[in-house]
């Protein structure tokens, strides 16, 4: 099951890493010669630019570098020794044209994205590394910064339904109640009514046919009418009245790669959600609804502190 | 004035952007442009930290109420003195004051006053709005002129209806009950890419209460029909409009009161009922100027229609030209003598000034010589009044701990009435206020403000308040108020000009088929405003474990000035010559536990104390309710309310509410069955001796379908 599999592999990881740390020691199989990574995506930018920069500096000893896909042949004429990492979604494509070709590492996918390409068949030889908030730590999110909320309200659509059983599943543990809405036509703002009158707090969920500009002023504007907190579904949202989210930014992903880089990609595993992360929240949203400042660092810890436990 | 965007070279400006630094490029962290929708313009303070006592009835409470009123609901406010004048017409008051005139609250509907423009009082039964277009009613127990403007004397009641956008969809309702209750609602509401509209239509109709004082039917029965249609519309990211259009038309019941003045009049009419028509629209222009400055402009129109004719019956002297001479003189006089015609007839006019002993004695000469006979003729007692309103306001968060909201008022009322006015009288009123919040550090927020009204009739003041609160936790606030507010005298107070010019008169008088009544009487014309000088300790909380909002406070309001002269066309001699002090506390409980259950209690002690008894009437000295909510599951809802207030105007009135409710799922729509028993556990009347009801139950039945 994808959801068991993601949820253990942060630890998996650095089980094995550990293990391959314990071997190389005791084996004198110590850093993996330097490796050949290759960065794809449509087209460049200052942004990735400045990802590539970042993490050639944390990599000395590899060649980091960014081609854009146009340029780039079939992945089978790769060199087999090279890192591929994926940024977007064309370089998918590209990728997934070929069976053959490098150990191939996709960054900034969501699950929903992975879902409507693949179905819950995943392609075998990629590593996906999930762009979204992993539902379980959004969940410990809620418990943590409002822990009499009970109730926890889940606007989904056809797109995002497959999540609401591992929804359910990592609500069950913590004692939190999971309602659903099923909202296909967002300018009908029924389902959101019933759900805001059934819930102590929303969970948004990284869709962006429910959750994007058009949808955000109805969403924010009535469930604080109501009183009511939403959390995530990701960074931007917070900055527009969400009252927090968990998410990881640049730094975050460049620590996780480099874990995974240091291994060998044989180990990597099929899905990862980033056990890196940050959180942020609206301090003048929190005021608004009467919650004490949260200090998102402490936050943040805690919540580690919870998934590093077994 | 101009509400152009700061200059960016203004220092506050650079302390803002260098404050939240932009994200540099993280690949990483969603590019997607995204409107700041809670910005610190549109977040309001929490519970904690309001700068005064509010009430909050929100939309379970209302359904689970099973209200059919605004006035009921106004129950559940701690403070707030419900009574009724008849079955149609309420008297509500937040502390007391006459039981027949509530006129030192400020009503609002999505921000637009609905008290009336010349005859200083809202009609409860007439506001335009459907219960079920309600989303919540935020009730500020006390004086604030600041942010609401002259009239929020006592409390400023807001009703704030539903917005467009969430009541997408179909919803019709239909109650039946005991009473002659028979009630309807229907409504529509549909979403389009950037813009949602509600129409929606209802209706009222019962029997008001059974009996008078006498037994007899009591005549007060009301039927109302309303229309409400309200568009919300998107302009672009930062601007939209909102815009409302409502009318109301219904006939209120009135029972025959006019009393004959002269002896052996025996004829009367049989009613004096009332047709209200009430029609208001608004638009409102709101602009986000950047997450830390927004605006609004509003403009609404409103015209209150009450056409109330009626057959009365007195004698032909009533409109002798001699008594209303005689009247103008001295009315003590006129009215002694009307009433003792017959003793008077024999031995000539009481002793007066010679002026007014050779007037009365003309009027005895009529008298003897026929003038005692019966007339019947059509009282037109109508009034039309209009209101043009705009308001420009603007909220302008300074710095994460500094807010300021200010703006100006116009504000034109004219009120129409042959009989109040003899005419047209009209009013400008100018009004400018500014308000800033400060946030001293993460426990002290001070709170201040000021308001400047100029009005043609009455002219200037200056009213201040300020509040400090002291947040022991963002969820536990202690606060001081201090406040001073007015209250302008309505046109009729200051300058009625009250007569009656009665038509159809049957046999003419003095040959005339209309002829004017000899009463007549004068406001003053040089009435100043009522100051009300208010001071308040109180305590807000917010337990998260138990799920328990508790609200306390301490008050002590005093009002100068006082207008407190009932409004009658005998000898209405207004004057600020009175005074009235409120004193006492109030709790308010809000215990949600878990998910099932929510248990509500209000309670206020009032002591008051008025120069004019008159204004001691409608205070309980203890009054309250208590309210248990329960979803049962399956669908099954119930509510249970107790009312009670020890006295209102010298009558106890306790009261029990049960409602069941059963939904019931028919695929994609949801029927709703729901029963309402309201029991009195006491046997006086209803505020007012001519209110009573023979059976001291009411039950009635609604159903509701919504798809």
């Amino acid at each position: 099951m994808p959801y068991r599999l993601s949820r253990k592999s942060p630890s998996l990881g650095r089980l094995l890493a550990g293990l391959c740390l314990l071997l190389a020691g005791l084996l004198g199989c110590l850093p993996t010669q330097a490796a050949d990574i290759l960065l794809t995506g449509a087209e460049d930018s200052p942004g990735v630019q400045s990802f590539a920069n970042a993490l050639s500096e944390m990599r000395p000893a590899d060649t980091v570098r960014f081609q854009a896909l146009a340029s780039l042949p079939v992945p089978g004429k790769l060199p087999a020794g090279t890192r591929l990492i994926l940024l977007d979604l064309p370089s998918l494509d590209w990728r997934l044209q070929d069976a053959q070709g490098p150990a191939t590492l996709v960054l900034r996918i969501s699950r929903l994205q992975a879902h409507q390409r693949f179905g819950t068949h995943l392609p075998p030889h990629l590593s996906l590394l999930w762009s979204d908030p992993p539902l379980d730590r959004q969940l410990r999110l809620i418990q943590l910064i409002l822990p009499q909320a009970h109730r926890v309200g889940v606007l989904y659509d056809s797109h995002s339904e497959f999540l609401l059983q591992e929804l359910h599943q990592a609500a069950q543990p913590l004692g939190l109640e999971l309602v659903s809405e099923r909202w296909d036509n967002t300018s009908d703002s029924r389902p959101l009514q019933t759900l805001l009158k059934s819930s102590d707090v929303l969970l948004g969920l990284d869709d962006p046919d429910l959750y994007n500009p058009k949808t955000a002023k109805n969403l924010l504007l009535s469930s604080y009418a109501r009183q009511l907190a939403l959390i995530g579904p990701n960074a931007a949202f917070v900055k527009a009245g969400s009252l927090a989210s968990t998410y990881s930014d640049q730094h975050d992903w460049l620590a996780v790669l480099n874990e995974l880089l240091d291994r060998p990609p044989s180990s990597w595993p099929r899905m990862l959600y980033p056990q890196h992360f940050k959180v942020l929240s609206n301090p003048q949203v929190a005021r608004s609804l009467g919650i004490e400042p949260m200090n998102e660092a402490s936050v943040a810890t805690q919540l580690a502190e919870g998934e590093s436990r077994p | 004035m101009s509400f152009g965007a700061p200059s960016p070279r203004s220092p506050l400006v650079l302390a803002l952007i260098f404050s939240s630094p932009a994200l540099p490029d993280d690949l990483f962290l969603d590019n997607e442009p995204l409107p700041q929708v809670l910005t610190a313009t549109r977040l309001k303070q929490s519970p904690a930290a309001v700068p005064g006592s509010m009430t909050v009835i929100d939309s379970e409470l209302i359904n689970a109420s099973g209200a059919r009123d605004i006035s009921e609901l106004l129950r559940l406010v701690p403070g707030m003195m419900v009574g009724n004048i008849s079955g149609n017409q309420a008297a509500v008051n937040y502390h007391g004051t006459n039981a027949t005139e509530a006129r030192r609250m400020q009503v609002l509907i999505d921000g637009r006053s609905v008290y009336r423009a010349g005859l200083a009082t809202v009609d409860w039964s007439d506001i335009p709005v459907a219960m079920e277009d309600i989303e919540r009613i935020e009730v500020f127990r006390g004086p604030n002129t600041v942010s609401y403007g002259a009239n929020a004397l006592m409390a400023v009641v807001n009703i704030i209806t539903r917005h467009p956008a969430d009541s997408h969809g179909t919803r019709m309702k239909i109650t039946r009950g005991q009473r002659g209750i028979d009630d309807f609602y229907a409504s529509q509401g549909v979403g389009w890419d950037d813009g949602d509209l509600r129409l929606s239509l209802s209706g009222q109709h019962d029997d008001g209460f059974d009996s008078n004082r006498f037994g007899g039917d009591y005549r007060d029965s009301r039927r109302l029909n309303r229309f409400n249609l309200a568009v919300s519309q998107t302009l672009n990211d930062n601007q939209s409009i909102d815009w409302q259009l409502n009318a109301k038309d219904g006939t209120n019941q009135r029972p025959y009161t006019y009393r004959p003045v002269f002896p052996g009049i025996t004829a009367a009419g049989n009613n004096s009922d009332v047709t209200a028509k009430d029609y208001a629209g608004s638009l409102r222009w709101n602009l986000d100027i950047n997450p830390d400055h927004s605006l609004y402009i509003q403009g609404s129109a409103q015209h209150w229609d009450r056409q109330q004719t009626w057959r009365a019956c007195d004698a032909e002297v009533s409109f002798s030209p001699q008594l209303s001479e005689l009247w103008q003189l001295n009315p003590n006089y006129t009215e002694r003598l009307a009433r003792n015609m017959d003793r008077y007839a024999g031995p000539g006019a009481p002793a007066g000034t010679a002026a007014e002993q050779a007037l009365g004695n003309q009027a005895l000469e009529q008298w003897r010589n026929g003038a005692r006979q019966t007339l019947c003729g059509d009282i037109d007692q109508s009034a039309r009044e209009s209101r043009y309103d705009l308001e420009l306001q603007d909220t302008l968060s300074l710095s994460d701990s500094l807010r300021l909201v200010s703006g100006m008022n116009y504000r034109y009322d004219r009120a129409d009435s042959e009989t109040y006015f003899n005419g047209t009288l009209d009013d400008t009123t100018w009004r400018t206020f500014g308000q800033l919040e400060w946030r001293a550090t993460e426990h002290w927020l001070l709170q201040g403000g000021a308001m400047f009204e100029d009005t043609q009739l009455t002219g200037s003041s200056l009213t201040p308040r300020v509040a400090v609160n002291y947040l022991i936790t963002p969820r536990h606030g202690l606060r001081a108020v201090y406040s001073e507010a007015i209250r302008s005298p309505d046109m009729f107070e200051n300058n009625v000009n009250w007569s009656y010019q009665v038509k159809n008169l049957r046999p003419s008088a003095y040959g005339q088929t209309s002829a004017r009544y000899f009463v007549k009487t004068r406001g003053p014309g040089d009435l100043e405003q009522e100051r009300m000088r208010s001071r308040e300790l109180g305590y807000n909380g917010y337990f998260a474990g138990p799920g328990l909002t508790v609200d306390v406070k301490l008050f002590y309001d005093e009002i100068t000035g006082m207008i407190s002269e009932p409004l009658r066309n005998n000898q209405y001699i207004a004057s600020n010559s009175n005074t009235a002090r409120f004193k006492g506390t109030e709790t308010q409980l809000d215990w949600r536990l878990g998910s099932a259950d929510r248990l509500r209690f209000t309670y206020a002690y009032v002591d008051a104390e008025a120069s004019n008894p008159l204004d001691e009437q409608l205070t309980a000295r203890n009054s309250g309710s208590a309210g248990w909510l329960r979803d049962w599951g399956l669908g099954w809802n119930s509510a249970l309310f107790y009312y009670g207030d020890d006295a209102l105007n010298g009558y106890r009135f306790e009261r029990v509410d049960t409602r069941i409710a059963k939904r019931i799922g028919l695929g994609k729509a949801s029927l709703e069955l729901a029963g309402v028993l309201q029991q009195r556990l006491d046997n006086q009347p209803t505020t007012f001796v001519d209110n009573n009801y023979d059976e001291r139950r009411v039950l009635y039945f609604s159903a509701e379908l919504t798809f």
